[in-house]
């Protein structure tokens, strides 16, 4: 069984098909990020897989459609990272983060003391707990992502779908982060599909790469059997040099 | 610096209403309600007001001085017309509170989908026909309006809610301009059209609590509590809602479904409470927006507090009503428009500085 | 801020009130003054529009119910060709569809009138009637009696009438002289209720005005200090002033002596309890013609019934 299994995926939005029949599939407990040019498809793809836009075809999570979940059902198994969550104004780090738990409330329920544990815990892992009593809105960039991140995780689902995690962060953190989902993924057994524009990165920390182009999926398999000089360069319109390193290729542009 | 989870006094509670804020409204309440007992244009006296509400109890008697007459304003006029005005308040507070929510917009009123339009012409329409005058006891233009303004929210939600390119919220808000523009067109061509009875539809429409008895009072007091109640419950989705459909999707909320829960409740309370006292505006943006402003934005703080304050809010503004031109009586809708104003400059200028 | 709010024919006269409150209210400066003549008549007979000298009208249209009868009280209904639809008195008065709130110019100039008398100016009456070479005298509510035998005299001129009109005025002067002379009413307090929603005319109004003539003193007047002519009045004010006479205007429109004594805490008024609720006529209680006489003598027996 797979965590995560699309078949023959396609999405229309505005009267356009953005995404063509994608196939794709995710092992249990691995990491498959998703890299392309702008405008490839790969938020799309995140959404449709997340269940939150319509899409033809076949979307399994951990052997159940997505298609036919309901909204609780499904948060318990899949947490969605978006690229430009909605900051609300008014509201703590705190609140915000435990809103990942209503997936395990009731409609009369409130949070409990595990939940709040949960949450305290998923904050302590992102480095963010001193921001817990500070308003969303007043965070900075980077602090943001990793609040959206933290609040994914106290969902505790075993499926994370992450759209540019890390765009935001500077490098110190941008390790740290993806460090951190690493070591969760191994702990926890968690499943991530994840976008990413740093294509090094993308390398470094996935298990599996699939370079989306056009709403195809172009090229699939190890960082160092998609990360060649010919198929990042022809795909992304870009002179690049790829290095090679034992932890994995660098991908660096050349100035024209 | 990480904090120990092992260290309690680190840990940040969530949000949730504390004790005081909610005292505070209580005592708003008790207060407004017994300003509302004992002033007015009959001067009876806080002393033998007191001792006539005392009298109330069992074994108590006191004699108070008051006339039967008086007594009379005080137990069949003023004290329905203060349980009425809270419950009014209360029902417009919340439902203002709950659209402010539903469509994350802190200015929405309970009148956005067209409940006032549609009340306003059902309202016409009866008082137009004449149905009324033959019926002897039974006031039609209460249920008209009621079914009016459902009639015209069931209008806006099927119009609005399909599954188009906007977003719900956007489609919701546009099609209750539609509706609200039809309905007030329709209403004004039938009333200007009967021009003897201009002064009661005007009447209807500025909002009153002018009653007297318990009628009304027996009317509303089903849906208020029933709608409040479902609101309350609901106080803790609205917060999830803040983020935007698509996450709250995401995060396990079936959206839909409760903002038509949700939508549903505060129409229906809303709709009754304007059958029986007209449009009185304001009260649904003003309080829960000012509570807001003075005590946080969490929803599971606005909402309690709106249930109190806004019945609070309204008495006090019919007791300005009633006194501030003495014997005449203002139109209670004037009252909180007036208030009202001032009110949406303080926003403004909060809203600048930040 | 004093406002004169002389008081329209009631059937539906709502408008300019409702209006000038909200003006009020909302802090207007805009000064509505309905009444435009005041003071004795001076032969000159305000008239707008129309070919120089209207000598005498013989094809009028009366869109005010009070002056149709004021035209046929001075024998000019000969010379009346159409009236409105409100004019219901007297029963010879030729009554059309023609409405003096939403008057249409065109039905109305269909009758080929020489002179169009009414109450008020909507929509541009005046203009409208003068762009097609019709005279129109406008006849607002008067504030006084003195309004009133101005219109009366006006009337004549127009008719031809005046003698008659002045034998009518002078009828009307000694009914009102004999009816104040007794001054009846004095000692006894009273509210005059024109719908449900209790608003009330106070002494300051034509109404007031004429129920004063019997002496009656009215529970509205401190509504004077603030500014109002018509006050709309709390239940608890009304209950706490306990009126001697309560006047119903508004039975029209469903009210009736039973359902004023079933409003809650009403029951224990005097005027309830000792049957001093007492109808009057609509027409006759909100038009400013020669049946004033006709309203105060049904008043003044009112009265005497109680007194005993």
């Amino acid at each position: 069984m797979k965590a995560i299994d699309c078949k023959n995926v396609s999405v229309t939005l505005g009267g356009y098909e953005v995404l063509k029949g994608i196939d794709l599939e995710v092992e249990v407990g691995g990491w498959t990020t998703i890299v392309g040019p702008n405008g490839a498809g790969k938020s799309t793809l995140i959404r449709a897989t997340g269940g939150i836009i319509k899409s033809s075809g076949n979307i399994k999570i951990i052997d159940k459609n997505v298609q036919d979940l309901k909204h609780r059902e499904l948060a318990k198994f899949v947490a969605v990272v978006s690229q430009k969550p909605i900051i609300p104004m008014g509201m703590r780090v705190m609140d915000y983060v435990l809103l990942g738990r209503i997936s395990h409330l009731g409609f009369f329920e409130s949070e409990g003391e595990r939940d709040v544990e949960t949450v305290v815990l998923s904050l302590e892992s992102l480095d963010a707990s001193h921001l817990s009593d500070r308003f969303v809105g007043t965070l900075s960039g980077g602090e943001k992502q990793r609040v959206v991140v933290a609040r994914a995780l106290a969902q505790s689902s075993p499926v994370l779908l992450l759209d540019e995690p890390t765009t935001a962060l500077d490098m110190g953190h941008q390790q740290e982060t993806l460090e951190l989902i690493n070591q969760l993924r191994v702990e926890r057994n968690l499943t991530v599909l994840a976008t990413m524009h740093d294509l090094t990165l993308a390398g470094r920390y996935s298990e599996h790469l699939a370079m989306l182009v056009g709403g195809k999926i172009v090229a699939e398999g190890s960082a160092e059997e998609v990360l060649t000089e010919s198929l990042v360069s022809s795909h992304y319109g870009a002179r690049v040099k790829v290095i090679d390193d034992k932890d994995g290729p660098i991908v660096v542009p050349l100035p024209s | 610096m990480i904090a120990s989870t092992n260290d309690k006094n680190c840990v940040v509670k969530p949000v949730a209403l504390n004790k005081l804020q909610l005292c505070l409204a209580v005592i708003a309440v008790l207060i407004t309600a017994f300003a509302g007992l004992v002033f007015g244009p009959a001067d009876l006296g806080m002393r033998a007001v007191i001792q006539e509400l005392l009298n109330r109890l069992p074994l108590v008697d006191f004699d108070s001085g008051l006339s039967s007459r008086q007594q009379a304003i005080l137990f069949e006029i003023r004290l329905p017309r203060v349980v009425l005005g809270l419950l009014v308040g209360s029902m417009l507070a919340t439902a203002g509170g709950a659209y402010q929510g539903v469509f994350r917009n802190p200015l929405a009123d309970p009148y956005l989908l067209g409940v006032a339009a549609g009340a306003g012409f059902g309202a016409t329409l009866a008082i137009v026909s004449g149905i009324g005058d033959g019926l002897g006891f039974l006031d039609p233009v209460p249920l008209a309006a009621f079914a009016g303004a459902l009639i015209a929210v069931a209008l806006t939600y099927t119009v609005g809610s399909g599954r188009g390119r906007l977003d719900q919220v956007t489609s919701l808000v546009l099609a209750g301009v539609a509706v609200a523009s039809f309905f007030t067109a329709v209403q004004t061509f039938v009333q200007q059209r009967e021009s003897e009875t201009i002064r009661q539809v005007y009447f209807f429409v500025l909002g009153q609590l002018r009653t007297a008895g318990w009628d009304e009072v027996t009317l509303l007091a089903p849906y208020t509590l029933i709608c409040i109640t479902v609101i309350f419950l609901a106080r803790r989705h609205l917060d999830v809602l803040t983020v935007g459909d698509e996450e709250a999707g995401s995060l396990g909320l079936n959206v839909r479904r409760m903002r038509l829960v949700i939508v549903v409740a505060a129409s229906l309370g809303t709709a009754a409470s304007v059958a029986v006292s007209g449009l009185i505006g304001f009260v649904g943006v003003i309080v829960p927006h000012a509570i807001r402003l003075i005590f946080g934005s969490s929803y599971r703080v606005i909402i309690p507090l709106t249930i109190f304050f806004g019945g609070a809010f309204l008495v006090i503004a019919d007791l300005v009503a009633r006194l501030i031109l003495q014997p005449a009586e203002i139109p209670i809708g004037v009252v909180t428009a007036f208030l009202g104003a001032p009110f949406f400059v303080v926003v403004l200028r909060t809203a600048w500085k930040n | 801020m004093k406002f004169f709010f002389s008081q329209p024919d009631f059937k539906g006269g709502g408008i300019m009130k409702f209006s000038s409150y909200l003006l009020l209210i909302l802090g207007a400066f805009s000064l509505v003054n309905l009444s435009c003549s005041s003071g004795a008549f001076d032969g000159q007979v305000p008239i707008s529009g129309g070919s120089s000298g209207v000598e005498i009208a013989e094809r009028i249209i009366s869109l005010s119910p009070t002056a149709t009868e004021i035209l046929f009280a001075i024998e000019a209904g000969g010379q009346v060709v159409a009236v409105d639809d409100q004019s219901n008195f007297p029963d010879e008065a030729p009554m059309t569809p023609l409405s003096g709130y939403t008057p249409n110019i065109e039905s109305i100039a269909e009758y080929q009138p020489d002179l169009v008398v009414a109450s008020y100016d909507p929509g541009d009456l005046v203009g409208g009637l003068e762009a097609l070479e019709v005279a129109t005298l406008l006849q607002p509510a008067a504030s006084s009696m003195e309004d009133t035998y101005v219109q009366i005299n006006e009337l004549g001129a127009l008719t031809g009438r005046q003698s008659e009109a002045s034998e009518l005025i002078e009828s009307i002067k000694s009914d009102l002289d004999e009816i104040a002379s007794k001054k009846i009413g004095k000692g006894l307090t009273y509210y005059h209720e024109i719908d449900n929603t209790l608003y009330s005319p106070t002494s300051k109004t034509f109404l007031g005005k004429l129920y004063s003539l019997l002496g009656l003193s009215n529970i509205a007047d401190p509504a004077i200090e603030s500014g109002f002519g018509w006050p709309q009045l709390s239940a608890e004010f009304i209950i706490d002033a306990d009126p001697d006479l309560i006047f119903l205007g508004n039975t029209d429109w469903g009210e009736s002596v039973e359902t004023v004594a079933a409003r809650p805490g009403w029951g224990s008024l005097t005027a309830v309890e000792k049957g001093q609720v007492i109808s009057v006529d609509t027409d006759t209680s909100g038009r400013w013609g020669p049946r004033v006489v006709d309203f105060l003598i049904f008043v003044r027996s009112a009265i005497e019934k109680i007194l005993g």
